[in-house]
């Protein structure tokens, strides 16, 4: 790493999401050759979620996957760093969780920084939404923080940075710019480096189908290696996998990566740099590796990316009963009916949508014909209810069908989730104040 | 849709699912529908640019998610970009559709496009 002499910085993809999974990451701080791991672990579901932690207990809030995700990091971050928005909520109680980690693993060392003010519920008022505000309580609000406070938790000798709301490209590229201290073209290329390895496996050959090209095998998928970035002074990166780590790696799925998500590709709008991908280079290296060159980036925007979250009144329930054998579709065609007619005449609802699983759940009426009678398929109710107690009607309606319905349904699924509405506007760059907390022993 | 081509080329009429000569990915941020085509090479990236005009994008979504759709190119990556602003109204967790984010599958419908073929007059003499 350039610290060290060198003019490339190695940077590493350990998760995408929340979820994502756990040994990927464990096998870049093992391979000796990453110099710190980014692992991005935060979307509106999951702040949401964690905003509902917090109000009911002021020291929860962050990711509870915490534990299982740093644990095993925590032993090789002294020489592979880790930067991660696990904090969701609360950065700073997530940082106290991970020094009393670091201390059960014996690793007393370790400096840990949070990173601070991407709440701004409190400033909401300063606020320019995007979009008119809907009825119902607000959950949260939270602006995008970039590379500022990480690269200042970083030059203060932080060996973990944990944040809360932070764009993805910023927090992978923060160590990266903090090492090789880019700027410039070069810090456009550091955070289109950024941004092409913030969903981890999608570019390493995940969610990826290619004309005339088997899919990936199973064995492939069950242990997909991740992507890391060696990122030059100029700021172009090589992106490879790890030496013996499965996938694939190529120009297709960084050109899908690259644009994903972004909207107009010749202005991408990151709190650091507003990014032109028009005229970035790709360019195959050999198996699993490929050169990124190119990016342009023009001055960074007055205002910050703001994500509000508003609690309506009132339950989706998403509700599912299964019909199999001979006459499943006809049945099940029925069952949906049924469930049309009784729906606003019995419940009153406006709001519902009746479908199939396994014909049109997924894109409705866009779907294409069905070639033949599957041997067993799903009817599917979503409903939007005013209250939990309309919600248990709904399933109770799809329930009876069992008894008053078309013959052999059963396999009855229901969920219910919070009717959840998320908002973006836009917030002067003066009104957020970020800064570091350090969790010392 | 038979007998639009280009004659000095023949064999109008040929026609091609989108899937067969380009990768795809659907995003999303809040209501705002994002779809990313990739041509294989340049001869598909001229089939997509001249074929999925960003009213024939509208059209796909209509059913599922309809938004007037903003079409963005991007010719060095031989890369098209459809951006429907109004798509997923609320945003993900408002959703009516089974389980949470259909809207992954959401590049089907521009993937399982049939499109003419008839290559520009240019490529077919070079």
């Amino acid at each position: 790493m350039a610290m060290g002499g060198h003019a490339s910085f190695t940077i590493g993809a350990g998760a995408g999401f929340a979820g994502d999974r756990i040994e990927p990451a464990v096998r870049m701080a093992r391979s000796g050759e990453v110099d710190a791991i980014a692992l991005e672990c935060l979307a509106e579901r999951t702040l949401v979620h964690a905003l509902r932690m917090r109000e009911a207990d002021p020291d929860a809030g962050f990711d509870p996957r915490l534990a299982r995700r740093l644990r095993p990091l925590l032993p090789h971050a002294a020489h592979c760093r880790i930067v991660t928005n696990l904090g969701a909520a609360n950065p700073l109680a997530a940082a106290h969780a991970a020094r009393r980690l670091a201390r059960d693993e014996g690793q007393t060392k370790l400096r840990i920084a949070a990173i601070v003010g991407d709440d701004v519920a409190a400033q909401v008022d300063d606020v320019e939404w995007a979009q008119a505000t809907c009825d119902g309580t607000w959950l949260g609000a939270h602006a995008y923080l970039g590379l500022e406070a990480l690269v200042e938790a970083l030059a203060g000798g932080a060996d973990v940075v944990i944040t809360g709301r932070v764009a993805d490209s910023s927090l992978v590229a923060a160590a990266p710019v903090h090492a090789l201290g880019l700027s410039g073209a070069a810090l456009a290329g550091a955070m289109t480096a950024g941004h092409l390895l913030e969903c981890s496996g999608q570019i390493s050959g995940g969610n990826l189908a290619e004309p005339g090209v088997p899919y990936l095998d199973a064995q492939t998928y069950a242990r997909l290696g991740y992507p890391v970035a060696d990122v030059a002074v100029d700021g172009s990166a090589t992106l490879r996998l790890l030496e013996g780590d499965r996938g694939r790696l190529n120009v297709a799925g960084c050109t899908l990566q690259l644009l994903y998500e972004v909207h107009d590709p010749s202005r991408y709008v990151t709190p650091d740099i507003v990014l032109d991908f028009t005229g970035v280079r790709l360019e195959a290296l050999g198996e699993n590796r490929v050169r990124v060159s190119d990016a342009r980036g023009g001055p960074r925007p007055e205002r910050l990316k703001v994500i509000g979250f508003l609690a309506r009144r009132g339950v989706i329930a998403d509700v599912e009963i299964a019909y199999a054998g001979t006459g499943a579709l006809a049945r099940a065609r029925i069952a949906a009916e049924v469930l049309r007619l009784r729906l606003p005449r019995e419940l009153g609802l406006a709001e519902f949508v009746v479908d199939l699983v396994g014909v049109d759940s997924v894109l409705g009426r866009a779907s294409r014909p069905l070639a033949c009678e599957p041997p067993e398929l799903r009817v599917h109710v979503s409903a939007r209810c005013a209250d939990a107690e309309l919600a248990q009607s709904v399933e109770d309606e799809v329930y009876a069908l069992t008894l008053c319905g078309p013959a052999g349904g059963g396999s009855v699924r229901s969920e219910r989730r919070a009717r959840v509405e998320s908002i973006t506007g836009f917030i002067p760059r003066e009104c957020v104040r970020m800064r570091v907390e350090w969790a010392d022993a | 849709m038979t007998g639009v081509g280009d004659i000095a080329t023949g064999r109008a009429g040929d026609m091609t699912r989108v899937g067969d000569i380009a990768t795809g990915r659907a995003g999303d941020k809040g209501d705002v529908l994002d779809l990313t085509l990739v041509a294989y090479d340049d001869a598909g990236y001229r089939m997509l640019a001249r074929e999925i005009t960003s009213g024939r994008a509208a059209e796909a979504l209509k059913h599922v998610a309809p938004s007037e759709v903003m079409r963005y190119e991007v010719p060095g990556l031989r890369a098209l970009k459809f951006v429907a602003p109004h798509a997923l109204p609320g945003g993900v967790h408002a959703s009516l559709r089974a389980g949470l984010h259909w809207q992954k599958a959401a590049i089907s419908l521009l993937l399982d496009l049939e499109i003419h073929t008839v290559a520009d007059v240019d490529e077919r003499r070079a």
